[in-house]
């Protein structure tokens, strides 16, 4: 059961096109797993087009619209998109399988090198040719991120298994939403974890010893 | 040099506003849209654009704050209704919001992608309401998130070998529908149902284990 879901505003910006491409891309996924949340896209989608119906419209020039209309009836059909059938929805990790909800799937190939992070982790980015950082993050039973905040936003969600941090434990389709003011040390107990991570500036350590890895905390989640 | 003509054509296109007029209902722009898919026909999708294209010039106007960029989107938007109203599905929602969520995937990819960046994500990444085959990857999400991926390795040794090949390509080998199907030289029907028939029975086995 999903119990942490983007926020009203959130989905609304994403039904609207209007966030970034990474966090986008981070909605998305849990809307594919979220019956909740796709509702609430059908719902705000259905409020736009109710807006852009009753919206006051412009006189138009009609030689202009029959020009238009003339020249779409005789174009040429575009080109078909892909279709779902072109993607795998299985993602494999050293031999453990993941079943990628729709979206990710999409994005396979767009899944960059693997890597090890510190504390039993591995890492890799998706390249979707925009400036924002958006990686799949692995976390090994028994992995823990050294304490941190964020410079600026870091949104994470599980994709499959479970990850707790001082506040809850996150399971399946959780979203959670991270500022700048809020520390955390996010850790796995006996189950693995596959989580999705959209980060707007890199780590910055809070406690300890951990602090000496500021100077590293790129090398994380960038 | 289409799009320069493109841009003759539809300068100017916005003259004075007028207070909006009576909308319609959804059963008969729905009805529209079924005439377009079944025989190209030209005097409904005439008067789907007349109602369409100045309220999508306004949100594209909105939008854009641009009057060219947005006669660009109404072009576009209104080209893929023309070409493509047989993936309109009246049970998943209103004929306006679908052509509402052409027009927000449009947008989305005038404002986001770098033409020069083939790579980028585009907004079919994220709403693939115009994918020929809509199904697919949803349905097999559905079916199957619940089946721990690991447990089908001990059970699949079981299946026909029919079955089997198909799911140890998918499932192992991490291939698509489309590439096992060129691969072995099956339909790709007879790749999804082999799928579903071998996926059925690894439930069965799971659950009767458990
Ligand atoms: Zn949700």
């Amino acid at each position: 059961m999903i119990k942490f879901h983007p926020s009203d505003e959130m989905i609304h910006q994403f039904a609207a096109g209007s966030l970034n491409p990474a966090l986008s891309v981070v909605i998305s996924t849990h809307v594919d797993m979220c019956p909740h949340c796709q509702k609430q896209v059908l719902d705000a989608e259905q409020l736009m087009a109710e807006q852009l119906t009753k919206a006051p419209k412009p006189r138009l020039n009609s030689h202009a619209l029959d020009a238009m209309l003339e020249q779409i009836m005789t174009s040429q059909a575009p080109a078909p998109k892909a279709s779902n059938d072109d993607y795998s929805n299985v993602l494999n990790l050293d031999g453990k399988l993941f079943n990628l909800p729709p979206t990710l799937a999409r994005q396979q190939n767009r899944i960059g090198h693997w890597s090890r992070v510190p504390g039993k982790m591995l890492r890799a980015p998706i390249d979707i040719g925009s400036d924002e950082c958006i990686n799949l993050i692995y976390m090994d039973k028994g992995s823990r991120v050294p304490e941190h905040t964020h410079k600026g936003q870091e949104v994470t969600l599980v994709v499959n298994g479970v990850f707790n941090d001082e506040r809850d434990e996150y399971t399946d389709g959780d979203f959670i939403l991270m500022d700048s003011s809020q520390h955390h040390t996010p850790e796995t107990q006996d189950e693995d974890c596959l989580t999705l991570a959209a980060l707007d500036a890199p780590l910055h350590f809070t406690s300890g010893i951990s602090r000496l890895l500021n100077p590293f905390s790129s090398l994380f989640f960038r | 040099m289409q799009l320069m003509q493109q841009k003759e054509n539809t300068r100017n296109m916005t003259t004075s506003p007028v207070p909006t007029d009576g909308t319609e209902s959804a059963e008969h722009l729905a009805g529209l849209l079924s005439k377009i898919a079944a025989t190209q026909c030209r005097a409904a999708f005439s008067e789907l654009f007349k109602y369409f294209a100045p309220r999508l010039l306004a949100y594209g106007t909105r939008q854009f704050g641009n009057e060219q960029i947005a006669s660009d989107l109404v072009q576009e938007t209104m080209t893929n209704v023309w070409h493509k109203a047989h993936l309109f599905k009246a049970d998943k929602g209103s004929p306006a919001t679908w052509i509402f969520t052409i027009a927000r995937n449009i947008r989305f990819d005038f404002l986001r992608k770098n033409k020069h960046r083939q790579n980028d994500l585009s907004a079919d990444d994220l709403w693939p309401i115009l994918a020929e085959t809509n199904e697919g990857l949803d349905d097999d999400y559905a079916l199957d998130q619940n089946i721990l991926l690991q447990q089908i390795a001990s059970y699949y040794q079981q299946l026909p070998d029919n079955q089997r090949v198909v799911i140890e390509q998918i499932y192992l080998e991490g291939k698509s529908q489309q590439e096992v199907s060129d691969g072995l030289g099956i339909p790709l029907g007879t790749v999804k149902s082999r799928t579903r028939l071998a996926l059925q029975k690894l439930r069965e086995m799971i659950e009767t284990h458990d």
